[in-house]
């Protein structure tokens, strides 16, 4: 504009062309005149589309943020956990086996904040169906709801609060290729039952779990087979898959975690195992009762752990008088118990080394009541294993083990075992 | 398998029953050989009760759906079957409820009174006017004093017109063939079910039909010349009255209802089924057993002993049966040759069970020669003679013969035990079984049992006969 002003007033002083330069000065302003109005529509209309565009931006991203909060405030939480093993028995080579033994997959709602669903599905050995011996199973599938700071309250299919492993079985957690015969001979891990809990931890930091859940079913129980000379508890364990509910168990865990790095704790899960099963009404009153006790002390780079679990149970001798002959009665006491001692070597960026050594005891038939003599089956005798070996971990959630396990009740079970384990 | 390994287990899940897991070896024989399916007899009609109940098990056609279990019946064929059919025959028989929840002594006293159809089936299974005889009735080889089998002591019973004309089979117990089911194969293609030794009858009805016509049974010769005696009862009327004044105008639909108010009969009657035996007072806890027979117990359970209870189970069923003493399958164990059986003068018959000769449906299927129904061991006692061809006359020849066939063959064969098996032509004697303790044992070799030993075993059979008082 000012450009043409300059011009403008340049050609206004020349004198000699005064007069018709007036008629012909009124109409260039007039022309101007017309010329500036129109610039100043145009900037109006822009004026406008901009405010236009402005506005609309800000709509956006107002409404992107209403959904990112509205995300915020009920997550889906997915994690997951597997492990692939190789065995290779020392004596007999031809039954080394890899196998893909589990994979695990989580998924977790939040309804609000507090309460939330724990959903855990797992596929073992690879393939499920009628000719393989894979299997899909639901390991856990709960609520999980805030009373208070202090104490929640649990309702579905959880695990059971006893031992070590069974709470924490993901295979980054343990050291060794396959987990310890105690917790899963004797306690049955991974042992879930449902039903509904309460914990909690106070401020002396004593940490307790109480709850009552479906039980065990006598009425599984299979004299014929060596089922239950394997793992007692776990040929009777129901995993709420159409559980008889009609006996129901009920468990106390308590923790003492006040000191850090120092666990303490014991477990009793206690419930009749009869069901009102008409095939077993020999032992309808037959109690079931597992009791542990543990300690883990991490003083440093050690691990230390110590372990005991026993089972009993009662009601079993006129129900195994009828079972006279079959290799497998059901016993009255089944134990077990393990020392371990791990120490860590730091390798820096999150990998390192434990090496790690095991003693483990465990009887699956300690004593079996009802039997006349002569005619029973002799109790087993108590397996003693020790493993040695190392977890090299890659990052803290993954690792990389090896170990050797040496059986001195049955020497044919002597392997060397390599794995892989992982959880996100 | 290491229990590490898994952290469920299959079979657990499944109600396995005990010994679910043994047969496997003689049944991974029978696998070995590649056979296509068979189709179950066909020729059955849809047989339902009066109470239009309980009739899957029974009929011929939906044995179809029975031959096809689906697959996770697989680990536990007899046991759920024996469930399916104890349901099934609870269903039409008692009010007074299962087996299982009943003390032994009140299956047989709770049991409510005979319905019509079965009443009259209890009249026509003891009437010999049906026969061309005028001497035999179902009850004369099917005794009810001896479990319902045979009371003669004679290898084959005798029949026809004159009562003398040779059978070709022993007289089988009726007593718990209530829990039977239609012949199939299950999903191991292993045989399973069926009545008649061969297993060639879907249903007592099926199987009440042949012996009032054939010529060395009741001689009959047609259902026509039944029907005309049938007629000739005293109970006529009731017959009329309870399945229509017309049933005798409509051809052989009165001799269908003659067998099938048999199977009634047999299906209602407590006297089949009363689970009555000292071993089920033990069972339930009432009562003890002999040091003895809990020897033979014990010997007739363990697998590396007797192995008995591989196919004559000795556990309950899953829903608390008491035990049936057999799984409904069936075995080769080549018996000797029978010399008592007229029919075997003739050198070149054989009896061959499942593939022939009274039942054809199988001829082509030569794995299965020579193999016959498990029958149960229940009230063996008093059942003698035993096998399908009468060939021992006491348990201890039983029970001998199934530790030393093999250990002793001279004790049981002919030319000092070189003609094994002789009662099978030579091209079928690799059927028999020979890989399931206790007869999987070598010349020379110590039999499973000893003497004492077969005698306790012999003591536990002899608790297994029902009538039983404490």
């Amino acid at each position: 504009m000012k450009r043409l002003i300059l011009p403008l007033l340049i050609c206004l002083f020349p004198a000699f062309a005064a007069q018709a330069g007036e008629a012909e000065l009124q109409q260039r302003i007039e022309q101007l005149s017309s010329e500036l109005d129109k610039l100043r529509q145009e900037l109006q209309e822009m004026n406008s589309r901009t405010q236009a565009l402005a506005d609309q931006q800000e709509e956006t991203m107002a409404s992107a943020t209403r959904n990112t909060s509205a995300t915020a405030a009920a997550p889906v939480s997915i994690w997951g956990y597997g492990e692939i093993n190789y065995n290779r028995p020392t004596h007999d080579s031809s039954q080394t086996k890899m196998d893909l033994r589990r994979a695990v997959l989580g998924i977790g709602y939040d309804f609000d904040e507090s309460t939330r669903l724990s959903a855990e599905f797992e596929f073992e050995h690879a393939v499920a169906s009628a000719e393989d011996e894979g299997e899909v199973e639901v390991e856990q599938f709960y609520i999980d709801h805030s009373l208070t700071t202090d104490m929640n309250f649990k309702a579905g299919l959880f695990l059971i609060p006893s031992g070590l492993l069974n709470l924490s079985h993901e295979p980054v957690y343990y050291y060794g290729v396959e987990r310890n015969f105690v917790e899963t001979a004797i306690i049955p891990s991974t042992w879930r039952e449902g039903g509904v809990g309460l914990y909690g931890s106070t401020s002396h930091g004593i940490a307790w779990d109480v709850g009552v859940t479906t039980g065990f079913n006598l009425g599984s129980w299979d004299p014929a087979s060596t089922e239950g000379q394997e793992s007692p508890l776990g040929s009777i364990h129901q995993e709420l898959m159409k559980a008889n509910a009609r006996d129901l168990s009920t468990y106390l865990a308590l923790d003492y975690r006040g000191i850090p790095g120092w666990v303490a704790g014991a477990s009793i899960f206690t419930g009749k195992a009869g069901q009102g099963d008409p095939a077993v009404s020999l032992a309808a009153d037959a109690r079931v009762t597992l009791w542990e006790a543990h300690t883990r002390w991490t003083p440093g780079r050690f691990d230390l752990t110590a372990l005991y679990a026993r089972g009993t149970i009662s009601d079993t001798a006129a129900l195994n008088l009828t079972f006279a002959g079959n290799p497998s009665p059901i016993p009255s006491e089944f134990w077990g118990g393990y020392l371990q001692a791990a120490y860590k070597f730091p390798l820096g960026a999150g990998r390192s080394v434990s090496p790690f050594v095991r003693h483990e005891r465990y009887n699956t038939a300690a004593s079996y009541k009802g039997l006349p003599t002569g005619l029973g089956v002799a109790t087993l005798p108590t397996e003693r294993v020790w493993t040695y070996g190392f977890n090299y971990n890659l990052n803290p959630h993954l690792v990389f083990k090896a170990d050797y396990q040496h059986f001195s009740a049955d020497g044919d079970r002597n392997r060397f075992d390599l794995g892989m384990g992982l959880d996100f | 398998m290491n229990i590490e390994q898994r952290d469920t287990a299959k079979s657990r899940r499944h109600a396995p029953g005990p010994g679910a897991a043994r047969r496997e070896g003689f049944r991974a024989v029978i696998r070995s050989r590649r056979w296509y399916r068979a189709v179950p007899p066909s020729g059955g009609v849809a047989e339902q009760d009066h109470r239009g109940l309980c009739s899957v098990a029974t009929t011929a056609p939906d044995s179809r759906r029975a031959v096809r279990p689906s697959a996770w019946l697989r680990a536990v064929i007899a046991p759920v079957l024996l469930t399916l059919a104890a349901f099934q025959s609870a269903c039409v028989s008692s009010g007074g409820g299962t087996p299982a929840n009943l003390q032994p002594g009140q299956v047989v006293a709770s049991a409510p009174p005979l319905s019509p159809v079965a009443a009259l089936g209890k009249k026509i299974f003891f009437d010999p006017s049906l026969s061309a005889s005028g001497l035999q009735s179902c009850a004369t080889c099917h005794d009810p004093d001896h479990a319902h089998a045979g009371a003669d002591g004679l290898a084959v019973p005798l029949g026809g017109p004159g009562m003398d004309v040779p059978g070709f089979r022993n007289a089988p117990t009726l007593n718990y063939l209530s829990f039977n089911t239609p012949f199939f194969f299950d999903a191991e293609d292993t045989p399973t079910g069926g009545f008649n030794l061969d297993g060639r009858a879907a249903s007592f009805m099926a199987q009440a039909r042949r012996p009032f016509v054939a010529p060395h049974e009741m001689a009959n010769g047609t259902p026509a010349n039944v029907v005309t005696r049938l007629r000739s009862t005293s109970y006529v009327s009731e017959f009329m009255q309870v399945f229509g004044s017309d049933i005798f105008d409509n051809g052989d639909s009165a001799f269908d209802r003659a067998v099938f108010a048999l199977q009634q009969y047999e299906q209602e009657a407590p006297e089949f089924r009363p689970f009555d035996s000292k071993y089920d007072w033990f069972l339930a806890g009432k009562v003890r057993l002999t040091d003895q027979e809990m020897h033979g117990l014990a010997l007739f359970n363990d697998p590396q002993k007797g192995n008995c209870a591989a196919c004559h189970s000795s556990a309950r069923l899953p829903d608390g049966t008491p035990p049936l003493f057999t799984d409904f399958t069936y075995d080769n164990l080549g018996v000797p040759r029978n010399p008592d059986i007229p029919a075997n003068a003739d050198p070149d018959y054989f009896d061959l069970g499942l593939c022939g000769p009274d039942r054809t449906d199988l001829a082509g299927r030569s794995g299965l020669c020579g193999a016959f129904r498990v029958p149960t061991l229940r009230n063996v006692a008093v059942t003698a003679p035993y096998f399908h061809n009468g060939r021992f006359n006491t348990l201890r020849e039983v029970v001998s013969f199934y530790v030393r066939r093999d250990t002793n063959p001279e004790e049981w064969y002919p030319n000092a035990g070189a003609d094994k098996f002789n009662d099978l032509p030579p091209q079928y004697r690799a059927n028999v079984n020979t890989t399931e303790a206790p007869y999987n044992r070598l010349p020379g070799a110590a039999p499973a049992l000893d003497s004492d030993e077969i005698d306790d075993v012999v003591a536990f059979l002899n608790t297994l006969t029902d009538g039983y008082r404490p």
